[in-house]
Order: C-alpha cells, then structure tokens, then sequence
C-alpha cells in the first residue's frame, strides 16, 4: 500500500487477490483502486471460493459403473492422487494451440506459400556477384572468406512443405514457432556445393532473394532473419502476419532438394572444407591430412533430412496416441530449465526423437499415457549418459554410415537419427548434456516424494541460471575469446565451426574450468547463446555482439571454500600437469603429515572470503590458459552480500562475529550447569536469540567501553547514557532461558512464581558475581550478565507456569484450563523459541551458508520495511525451508541464491491455498504432511494468512499468528516479485548503472507522513543500507577485546524502538508506522483510512480527536494537528523534523 | 483513503456561539478544555470533562460530587503533571489515569512497582478528584480559548530523549531492594497460604457434625478436601469410556460389515475425487496453471 505509484503504474503486475475480503480492500486505499479495475475485467469469472465438498448420501454410496471404478484406480494407483492427474490435464490445456489459432497460422502459411510459389527467375550470375539483389535486403551470412566459385540465379522453390513440431502437432505455447521448408531447385545447386561453404552461401543467397520477394508483399508483417541452432551457415526467415498481433512466427528453411547431395560425404571424419581456401595461404596439405569438420558436415547434412525425420516421427505418433501429449509435457519441463532454446540446447525435436526412441526400443509402451511417457523419458535421461554411450535411432544403417565409435571422437554427445549418417546432438555440449542429466534425476527424486508438490516443482516452475547455480560468472568481452582460440591453437576446429569463435573456444574453456574446480563443484552449466535475429535490411550481426556467456558452478559445500588446494606429490609425474594447469600459483608446500607435495593456496580468512575462492580460481586460469583478462570476467556469486557485511579489516558478513557469541554463550552455560548452591538445580540452559543460531542480521560484537562518554548509577554500578551526546552504542542483550527443577516448592500462583524467579535471578547473579566475578543486574523479569564484551540476558523458566497461566477455577467450582495470551506468549519464550534455536543451529552446522542467507533475507525485510511483519522467527523457517525442501532445485551453497529462492518464494507461494510445512529434522512423515494439508484445508478462514507448519507445531502456526495480515502479505509479494525482478536484471545484466542495493530502497512517496530522525540519536545507523559518511562518537574504545567486571554498560536503549512503541501504543488505531530498525533514518506513517470517518462521540474513543457538533449531533475526528505536534514533542531530541505531506491526502 | 482534514483546527466548531471567555460545552454534557504542550506550541488537544457520575458504582475512590472526569488525556500528561494542571481549579485530592473509561481495577494483592506489567503509552481518561466539590464548576466553566498549558517553565515536562533517558536510569533496581520485595511478598503470600489452609480446614471440620449430629461423608481421608475437578480429567473419563466401548465391538464380523467397509472405501475415493476437482477448479479460476 505504500508503493501506490507504482502500483497503479503496473497493474499488470498484480496478481488477482488471493485473499479477497472487503477489508482488505477498504485498508488498502489507492491500489484498491488498480485493483477493481482490474476485478471489473475479471467480473465474469465467477468468484470460486473453496468449500469442504458436501457430496449427499446418495451420491457417495451409489453402486459405481465398472468405468468409475477403472477411473478411481487409476487415479489411485498411477497418480499420487487424481489432483495430479487433473493438474496435468489442466497444464495441457493451457499449452496447446486453439482451434482459432491454428486457423490463423494455416491461412498465413497458405498466403506465404502462394508467394513463394512466384518468386521470379533471375539470369545466372557469378555467386560473388550481389547486384541483382536491391539494397534493401541484405545476405544473412558473413561472406569471409570469399567465394571465387560457383553460379547462381534465383528460381521458384521446387516444393513448399511445412516441417517439425506444427505439422506433428508437438506444437505448444509459448513461442509458437511453424517451420517452413522452402527447396532449392536443383538446377541452382552442383554436387560439389558442400565443399568450402558454397552450398551454405548459395543457401544465404537464396533465401535473400526470398526475403526480397516477400519484401514487397503488404500480406507479410514484419520480416527478420534469425539462424538455425545459432549456426551462422543455416540462416532462416522469420515473418509474422501484418498486424502487431504476432502470436506465432513462421520461419522459413531453405533446404536442398532430398538426396541431392550424397549422404557419405558427411561423415564425421571427413573434410569438406579445404584449410588452403579456408586461411588464403598456400598449402601443401593433401586431402587425406585435412582436418575433419564434423561440425560443418552435419549442419549440411541436418538442412537433407528434415522431411524425413518428419515422416518418421508421424509414423511413430500414429501408433502412439498419447506421443503429443507426452512431447508437451517435456518442452514444458525442458523450457523451465532453459534447456529448449539457444545453441546446443535439448530442443523440441530432441525431445519427440527421444521418445520416439524409447518407443522404438520398447522401454516404453504404446499405450502409456503422457504421464508415464514424461517419467520414464526423464528416468532414462536420468540413468543413461549419452556422452558416453550414445544412441541411435537407425535400424539397420546403410555400410557407409558412421559407427557410434566414430562419432563420440567427433562429437561430445551422441543421439543418432533413423538414416544412421547425422548426429542430432552435434552441437550439444557434455556440460549442457550433464546439466540435463543432473536435472533429469533431480526431478526423479522429488516426483516419487509424496511431501513434495510434484506438480509444481516439475513443469511450474521455473528454474533460470541465476537462482539455480550458487555461482554465476559471465564472459563480457566475447571478442576476447579469438585470442584463447589462437593462444589454445584452435584454428582446425575453428574452421569447422565455420569462424565461430565462441562455440569453438567453449568446450575447451569448459573442460579447463572442470579441471580446475574439480572437486569444488557438482556441477558446471553454461548459458546458450540464443539464436541471434536481425533485421532483412541490415547486416548479420557479429560473434561478440551476443550477449555475454554466463556460467553457473553447483558448488560443494564441503569442498567449495577449501583455501588448499593439494596436489600430487612432489615427485609424481602427474605434478608437472598440475604445474602446468596453475602455471605460478602452484608451489611446493610440507604438510603436517610429513607429506611434501605441489600445492595452490588462496586467499580468504572469512567465510565472506573463503566464498571468493571459486572467483580466485576461475579468474586465475582464464587468465593463464585463455588469455582472458579479469575484468571481462563478472561474478555474481556474492554481490548481494555485501549489504550485511561488517566493515572490520577483514571483510565478513557475520559468520565469525556470529561464531564468537555462540563461543561465549557454550561457556556461560557450562559455567550454569556447574553453579553450586543454587536450592533447586538448573535442567537446562537454552539459547533464544537468532545470533545463537547464527541469524541474526547483524551479530552483536564484543565491545570495549569508553568509560567517560556515560553517566554512572552510582547504587547499581550502571552506566547511563548522558544527556545531549550521541546515542550510545546499542547492546544487544542476547537471550538465554534457564530451565530449573521442577519441584513441590514452586509456588502454585501466577504472582508468586514471578517473585521466585526474581529470587533466582538474584541468586544467579550472587554466584556468578562471586564464582566468575562477572557483572550482573537482576530483574524480576531477568537477569543481564556482561560478560566479555557482550551481554546476555538470562531468564529463568518453570515448565509448568504455563500451566499455572491458564488455570481458572470458574463459578461451579472446577478447574478449567483456558488458553490465554500471557501463557502463549510465555510457552513461546520459554518453550518454542529455545527450541526453534537449537534446531536451526543445527541446519547451520549441516548448511555453512544457512545463516548468511537468513541474514540476508531479514536485511531486505527490514530494510523494506517489513520486520514487523514476517517476523525473525517467521523469517528464518522460511528461509530453513529452501535448505529442507529445495525440490526442483538442490539445496543452496551461496547466500545469494538463497536470497534469491527466498524473494521467489514469498513471491510466487500460494498461501491461500497451502501450508509452508518446514520440516525440521525431517521429522515429519508423509501422513502427517497430508494430516497438516488437510487440517488447514478444513479451517482456512480460522488460520494465519501466511501459514508455516512445523514438526512442533502442525496447527497453530505460532510464529505467523500475529502477523502479516491480509494486505501487508500482499504488499510483500508484490515488492517481493519487483525486488526479484530488478535483482535478477541486476545481477545478470552488467550493463545496469544501479547497484544491487537498489532493491534494498524501498519507495517512500506513498506515505503520508515522514517523521526524519536525527542521525545522532540512531545508535544502528552505520547499518544503514547507504551508511552516512559521517560517524559519531558511540561510547567505545576501538582497540582491545572486552573486559569482564566493571560497571554494567546501557544495555538494549534504543530511542527509535522506544519512540515507535510510544507512537504505537498512542496512535496504534490511526495510523501504521514503519521504520527500518537497522539504522533507518526516516520513520514513514500511513494513516488507516478508516480512522477518519466522522465517528460519533464514545468516551471510550477520544484518544486525540476533536469534535464538531452539527445540531444535537456530536461527531468527532482525528485531531491531525496537534498529532503531528505529539509526533514532535513525544520524539523530542529524536526527532529532526516532521514532514506532513498533505498534498497526497484527500480531502 | 478519504478522510476529511480541517485546515484550521485549533478551535472546537461549537465555539463560534459562544462569546470569547465563555466555557464550550457540546452536547452530551462534557466542557471542551484545550491543552497544548508548551505555551508556544501551535496546535491544541482538547480535553472533555464533566463530573463523574454513576449509578451503579459505589466506590470511595471517586466520590461522586468532588470527581471529575476527564477525557482524552495526553500520553505525556502522567499522573502528576494532571494533578498540576487541574490544580489551578482547587487542590486536588487524588489523580487515576487508566487505558479505557470504566470502573477501578480491582487488584489482588498489593504488588510492588517493579512487578507490575508495563502500562501502555497511550491517551488516557482521567477521574480526578478534588478536595472540593466548588472546583468541578470551576473547571467546568473554564473559557475554552485559554489551555491549559503542560510544559511551563515551572513544571518542566521531559519527553524524548531526556525522558527515554530518565526512565532509563530509573529501571535500575537494587538487589538487596529486590530480595526485599520478594522476601515481604513471599511471607505474606505464605501467610496466606497458610491461611487458606486453615480456612479450609475449619470448614470441614464444621460439616463434620452438624447440630442434628448428621455427618457429611466426603471421600478422601479426614481432613483433607478433595481435590477440585478439573475439565481436563472430566474429559480423560470420557475418553476412557468410549475407547472402552469402541474396544468391545467386533469389526469385519458380519458380511455387512465387511460390504460396508468396500462401500465406504469407494465413497472415500469418490469424496476425494470431487474434492481434487473442486481444488483444480479453484486453481485454475486463479490461473495457477499458465507455466510462464
């Protein structure tokens, strides 16, 4: 509600209410206006509300038809449940093409087939000869080098024929692409075209001269050129109807006439084009010693064959009826993971060859539905490693066909179509083939888990590089590449790749990047490069004008930050490959072991930095083998980590300070436990803070006091923090709960318990004073110990207060238990969040990046504005739950992914519909999952808007009781899914001025009052996301670590909390108040519209209004001026000004 | 968000009537006083008042014709700065603030300060009671253009930092102070303890014998009360009761049990069918299934 700009700006943006009651709309002012509009779109559709089904007698007992009863089974058996049947059916329904659809694109491939049909002859010329083209088109292909032979003139096409995914009826949204299959007349082509690119520039030529044709027809819309698989020698012509409506793109191939050239010549080792024409110089090579351009050979080969692969896989449909159904299914999961589009990618038509090859081999059957098709086709992918051992479709190949030997040397991954001559996967990397193995299984393994919605990690949603790698680095200077080809001596295979140096130069970086991670990662993806499109009317863009080459590592947890990197021994032959693969970063080192051996060590003492060291390694070796500078390299792994990091002389963002507090608070509890004369014993001694469990955004750091900046209590040994200096240095008090005994000496009252538990801290501090001569202040509520720089709070719990809390005894005398705020509030402190402490703990140990991401996910909360929202609690299982249920990704290795599924995650989960079950310690089972679904089906209404359930806690959703509401969830899912958006651009454009603090700003122009703090008096402000440059003085002494004894220091004095709770508790029911507690320097108010309808006069409503009396009618309003005053004079020495935008309230 | 904003508010409608120095009384019988913080503050509250009276309550704390009731109390107006401000009107006996309008709390015990839960800062109603009852009408016919003033030189009202501050430096308790408190409350809570006890035993020795000589026989041995019935056991019996009967049932002993165990399995499936459609109906009226 606060972004109403931008809200009404985009109300694309906005999703329809999940949550659609009126108060929603009444509290949320201006963008309830956005959103009626858009609900006055959407009137039609009927508000479907969920209903627990009420079926009558007689409908569920009736005797079943033995259809039904097939029905139900196979629901049963096959599926989960029918829900996954019926979401798969729905999924179809949504991709495949309308009806209406397909009438559009068959009238416009008619016209575009009638005009190609009479395309003009044009006289013979020399091939070099570009004059009968007008200027206005110009030829898809860089003529390097020259052509010096050949003829060429342009004539109609021998035949027009539509080819791949739209005649097979494989077709689906989004991108619906039809292909168009243009023939070369033969008499335009010689056999003897395939050498030195003739065929391919004879190709470009033709199709120009297509392009020029069509040029002049008002029945084509817009005409640009694109290129096959991003093949620069098998461009292609994309044209969409007139009208800016352009649903579906038809894009025309040109191909030779069938078995015009002869398929032998294409074998993988032979040569087809000549090095001598190739580089201009002489050469006195024979044929025989001329490189194989395998790669050349099968993009010739490809344009031979589509007409019969078309053929092959309708005969395969035919047979199978659920074939397009189960093709669907596939592109879908495929283009999720940004597999089915780019150079070397697993497109469409692998994806229905790979079928069709499973039902040739008879691993499937023709009777499966499109269900067990998706499964067992993943299932193979998952099991089989075609770069290895590849396939083929070929049934019995012809004798001049390759072997599958024959095209593994040639070829990374190896996928043979029917002919047996041309490998589908010629482009394919091992990595890219790898990447969709590691996919493949992934999705293996979460489909079977009955606590994971299947569904929807499987085909909804998707999974860009950027939040499925942990790392991201990209090459932004293609050009940089010629020099790696010429430094790695590439020219044979550039020649193959027909000068195309980024394809060439990517195999051998990636296998030096393998070589040099190694055991650091799972797993290393590269992006592909799109297919490039270019207007007819200007030249074919150049290599290095792609956009840049990003690569993404899955990171080893274990292994990843390692600053050793050991090697073979000294004396061993393979340390002279190690020496060369490190060049001068290798050295010999003598470890502990007696072991001397070849070593690499990085830099890094942090966590923060030992994160950098996949960035060491790649920048180093791209640098030594590639000649690639370190600043065309771009990392990406921890850009968004510096927002918590702590400026010490070392770089760290919260790990180490975090790791000290959980040092100091294991000693304080061993010295607890050891405690002595205490009348009934400690049972426990718990941690209740996040900075126990290495969450808390900014960890609190031993200090050292400058005495001489407070005031002192002189009866309590206490500091006080002086009168017109700056805020002191806020401490945080850090939370621990003492379990005692139980015992038939506590009290049975409310009242007496409290004092007891005063006298014990008492008697704690007595004894710690004593025994460990540490600082104590007692209270009744607790106990503040300063040890070491660094205070804790200790509160001494009785496990049966609770209890006692909600015992009445009502009018006849019994004992009721009533469930009551001050005992929830209780068990909460003393009970679950204890317990919720150890338990992350614990992910932390098995996670190391499992703090830093919920440090970095409660940053943007607060700086949003939102803290007071999802709390911290709330927050950190949030985050716990990427870690515990990461399907469909693997579990995060870098904050900044995890950051990032957590933006995705309170963006896109459906909270109206379903429970976040976090399960902790994997303690649930499936039955309970289902028990939890179901409970929070039944009572909806009842429950938290956002509902997190956990092993302790499967009903209640204690930590999202309070809040968010109805509309602050909404706020935060929409200014989640913009931060995402703009955080993704950030990170994967290295074009954008912004940094990525940007989405840490969150937009003030929509309050209505901002109340500006003076900067002295905020004690966290060097944490402010854009730190002030100026710095005041806190009360610390910088040098030396902490002290025990001594006064005790002002402990958790915060004037804007305490400024926020008083304007809260004043003016709680007029207006909302937000304020970053991380050293926000503006306190932004929105007042509730509500508060300012005329009410009648109540003496239990007056709290700051005034009246206006009309007749005998008293009406009464908010007193808005003397408000803004009390925000003065309430904040008075906090307060800077107080900025009353009244233009932006309506009157 | 529509809301109506008087520009300048600083003066309760009803006043233009009345002449300057005159009391502003709206209907309903409160008198309209302003108050602003400092004699050069611009902006006004104002306070209503009108003398306390109630039927039903009978309390000595708020004598009916010496109290004065007052709403809309500032959250920086504490208890003495109010005594201050209406002392203008007569002395003042006694000043109760308190969140909502209605009658005194009635404690328990009495607890000492550091025990209490924290009050809420927000705006206040006040009883106030005044030595005598002339000073209600003084108060009462108060002319509404002159405020009553918070902060005066006098009487300085600290707020922000300095009071932040103040409080601050006032959380601090002794120790020894403490265990005092703790110790005084425990005895005393003791003796009462004791005196419940004692209470309670004297009771049932009275029904040992009535005059008639009837004894009530009571379970338990002598002396001791039986213990009070709580929810919580009432409900474990009944439980017990039916897991009980539930136990003696045979199932799956009669063909018609066993037909009906079939039908209920389908009637299960189809229940479960229906409610997967309703859910995918759901969904899909929300567009969860657009892939991208």
């Amino acid at each position: 509600m606060k972004k109403k700009q931008r809200v009404t700006e985009e109300p694309a943006e906005m999703h329809p209410s999940d949550f659609s009651d009126d108060d929603a709309e009444e509290q949320h002012g201006e963008p309830v206006k956005a959103k009626r509009a858009k609900a006055n779109k959407e009137e039609e559709e009927e508000e479907v509300v969920y209903h627990p089904v009420k079926l009558s007698r007689n409908d569920l007992y009736r005797p079943p038809t033995a259809e039904e009863l097939h029905h139900l089974k196979e629901a049963e058996s096959l599926f989960h449940c029918s829900l996954l049947k019926m979401q798969m059916e729905e999924l179809l329904k949504e991709v495949v093409l309308s009806e209406r659809r397909k009438q559009q694109i068959d009238s416009f491939v008619k016209t575009v087939t009638k005009l190609l049909e009479t395309v003009p002859v044009s006289p013979e010329v020399e091939v070099s000869d570009l004059s009968w083209l007008s200027g206005a088109v110009k030829v898809p292909c860089l003529l390097v080098p020259k052509l010096t032979k050949g003829k060429f003139h342009m004539a109609p096409p021998a035949s027009i024929d539509l080819i791949g995914s739209y005649p097979l009826g494989t077709c689906i949204k989004p991108n619906v692409k039809v292909d168009l299959a243009a023939t070369i007349p033969a008499d335009v082509l010689h056999p003897k075209d395939v050498l030195n690119q003739r065929y391919p520039r004879k190709r470009a030529l033709y199709l120009a001269g297509l392009a020029q044709h069509l040029k002049s027809s008002s029945d084509i819309g817009t005409m640009r050129y694109s290129c096959l698989h991003g093949n620069r020698l098998q461009p292609v012509l994309l044209l969409t109807p007139p009208g800016n409506s352009s649903s579906f793109i038809v894009c025309v191939h040109v191909c030779p006439p069938p078995g015009f050239f002869k398929p032998s010549r294409f074998h993988p080792q032979r040569n087809n084009i000549r090095t001598e024409w190739y580089t201009g110089l002489q050469a006195s090579r024979t044929e025989s010693s001329e490189p194989p351009t395998p790669h050349y050979n099968s993009s010739v080969l490809g344009d031979l064959l589509p007409r019969a692969h078309l053929q092959f896989l309708s005969a395969i449909r035919a047979q199978c009826p659920a074939f397009s159904d189960g093709v669907a299914l596939l592109k879908v999961w495929l283009h999720q993971r940004e597999l089915d589009q780019g150079t070397g990618c697993f497109n469409g038509f692998l994806a229905s060859m790979l079928l069709a090859y499973l039902l040739v081999t008879h691993r499937i059957s023709n009777t499966m539905t499109a269900y067990q098709l998706l499964r067992n086709s993943l299932n193979f992918l998952a099991s089989t490693d075609l770069t290895v051992s590849g396939i083929s479709l070929a049934k019995d190949p012809d004798s001049t066909a390759p072997s599958l030997a024959e095209f593994h040397d040639a070829f990374q991954v190896v996928f043979v179509d029917p002919s047996g001559h041309l490998n589908m996967c010629a482009d394919m990397t091992a990595f890219t083939y790898k990447q969709l193995q590691h996919e493949a299984s992934v999705s293996m393994q979460f489909w079977d888990d009955p606590t994971v919605d299947g569904f929807h990690c499987l085909l909804m949603t998707p999974k860009p590089m950027i939040r499925t790698s942990d790392n991201v680095f990209q090459l932004c200077d293609l050009a940089k590449l010629q020099a790696s080809c010429k430094k790695q001596n590439l020219l044979s295979e550039l020649m193959d790749h027909s000068g195309n140096y980024v394809r060439t130069a990517l195999p051998f970086l990636l296998s030096l990047l393998q070589q040099g991670l190694g055991q650091r990662i799972h797993l290393l993806t590269h992006s592909l490069s799109p297919e490039p499109e270019w207007s007819v009317e200007s030249e074919a863009p150049k290599y290095k004008a792609q956009p840049p080459l990003s690569f993404g590592l899955l990171l080893n947890p274990e292994l990843a930050t390692s600053v050793l990197e050991r090697g073979p021994p000294a004396d061993s032959p393979k340390a002279a490959e190690f020496r060369r693969l490190w060049g001068s970063r290798a050295e010999l080192r003598r470890f502990q072991d007696g072991a001397i051996t070849e070593a690499v060590l990085w830099e890094g003492t942090s966590a923060y930095q030992k994160r950098l060291v996949p960035r060491q390694i790649v920048t180093h070796l791209l640098q030594l083998h590639a000649d690639i500078p370190e600043s065309c390299v771009r990392f990406i792994g921890t850009m968004v980590d510096d927002v918590i990091t702590t400026g010490n002389e070392v770089p760290s963002t919260g790990e180490e300070e975090s790791l000290v507090v959980v040092q100091s608070f294991d000693d304080l509890s061993r010295k607890l436990w050891k405690m002595e004369n205490l009348p009934l014993s400690i049972t426990a001694v718990q941690g209740a803070h996040p900075a126990l469990r290495y969450t808390q955004v900014f960890p609190p750091e031993p200090v050292m006091l400058d005495y001489s900046f407070f005031d002192r209590e002189k009866a309590c040994k206490s500091l006080v923090p002086k009168e017109g200096t700056p805020c002191p240095h806020y401490i945080t008090p850090i939370t621990v709960i003492c379990h005692m005994e139980g015992s038939g000496k506590w009290p049975h009252d409310r009242t007496a318990i409290r004092h007891i538990r005063a006298a014990f801290h008492i008697s704690l501090a007595e004894l710690l004073k004593k025994q460990h001569n540490y600082t104590c202040r007692p209270c009744p509520t607790h106990l503040d110990v300063w040890k070491e720089g660094l205070v804790f709070r200790i509160q001494v719990a009785y496990h049966r207060e609770p209890q006692v809390l909600r015992e009445s005894v009502n009018a006849e005398g019994l004992l009721v238990l009533r469930d009551n705020e001050e005992a929830q509030a209780l068990e909460m402190a003393t009970i679950h969040k204890p317990l919720l402490t150890s338990t992350l703990h614990g992910l932390q140990q098995q996670h190391p990046c499992f703090g830093a991401a919920c440090r970095l996910a409660k940053r943007w909360l607060a700086a949003q504005l939102f803290s007071d929202d999802v709390t911290e609690d709330a927050a950190d299982l949030l985050v716990a739950s990427l870690f515990l249920q990461p399907a469909p990704f693997t579990p995060p290795s870098s904050p900044q992914v995890a950051f990032l599924r957590f933006l995705r995650l309170l963006a896109a989960f459906d909270w109206r519909n379903n429970p976040l079950v976090v399960n902790l310690n994997s303690q649930l089972t499936a039955a309970e999952y289902t028990e939890i679904k179901n409970d929070f089906m039944a009572s909806r209404e009842s429950l938290p808007v956002m509902f997190i359930a956990t092993p302790k806690d499967k009903k209640l959703s204690l930590w999202t009781r309070r809040a968010p509401s109805v509309q602050m969830l909404q706020r935060v899912m929409l200014v989640a899914a913009e931060s995402l958006k703009v955080l993704e651009l950030q990170l994967m454009d290295g074009s954008q001025t912004q940094d990525v603090r940007v989405i840490m700003r969150p937009p003030l122009d929509a309050f209505d009052v901002l109340i500006h703090l003076n900067q002295k008096q905020v004690p966290l402000l060097r944490h402010a996301v854009d730190p002030p440059a100026v710095t005041f003085s806190r009360g610390l002494v910088t040098d030396g670590a902490g002290q025990a004894g001594g006064a005790m220091p002002v402990i958790d004095y915060n004037p804007v909390s305490l400024y926020l709770t008083e304007l809260r508790d004043a003016f709680g029911d007029l207006a909302l108040f937000f304020c970053d507690p991380y050293g926000g320097t503006v306190i932004s108010v929105l007042w509730k519209p509500k508060a300012f309808v005329p009410a009648p006069f109540k003496t239990s409503q007056m709290a700051a209004r005034s009246v206006e009396v009309a007749g005998e009618e008293v009406k009464t309003i908010p007193n808005i001026e003397a408000i803004l005053e009390d925000f003065r004079v309430m904040g008075k020495g906090l307060v800077k000004s107080v900025e009353a935008r009244t233009e932006k309230w309506t009157f | 968000m529509s809301f109506r904003l008087k520009r300048s508010h600083n003066m309760a409608p009803s006043k233009k009537k009345h002449a300057t120095k005159e009391a502003c009384v709206i209907p309903g019988g409160f008198t309209v006083l302003s108050l602003q913080f400092s004699s050069d503050s611009a902006a006004r509250h104002f306070l209503y008042v009108k003398e306390h009276k109630v039927r039903a309550e009978k309390s000595s704390v708020r004598p009916l014709d010496r109290t004065l009731f007052v709403l809309n109390i500032p959250p920086y107006c504490s208890e003495s700065v109010v005594k201050g401000l209406f002392s203008q009107f007569g002395s003042v006996a006694s000043v109760e603030l308190s969140d909502h309008p209605g009658s005194p709390q009635e404690s328990g015990p009495k607890l000492s300060k550091v025990f209490r839960p924290a009050d809420k800062q927000g705006f206040k109603v006040g009883y106030i009671v005044f030595e005598s009852p002339s000073s209600i009408a003084a108060a009462k016919s108060h002319p509404h253009n002159d405020p009553l003033v918070v902060s005066t030189e006098q009487r300085p009202v600290k707020t922000g930092v300095q009071k932040w501050i103040q409080q601050y430096s006032k959380s601090f308790i002794r120790p020894d102070k403490l265990q005092l408190t703790v110790d005084s409350f425990m005895q005393d809570y003791d003796k009462r303890k004791e005196e419940e006890a004692e209470r309670q035993r004297q009771e049932v020795e009275k029904q040992q014998e009535d005059e008639e000589g009837w004894v009530k026989v009571t379970r338990g041995h002598k002396g001791a009360k039986a213990r009070p019935h709580s929810e919580a056991a009432n409900k474990r019996t009944l439980q017990r009761e039916k897991r009980k009967k539930s136990r003696k049932e045979l199932m799956n002993f009669y063909t018609w049990q066993h037909r009906n165990t079939q039908k209920e399995h389908i009637a299960e499936l189809r229940k479960k069918f229906e409610e997967d459609k309703q859910r995918i109906a759901l969904m899909r009226a929300q567009r969860k299934f657009k892939p991208y």
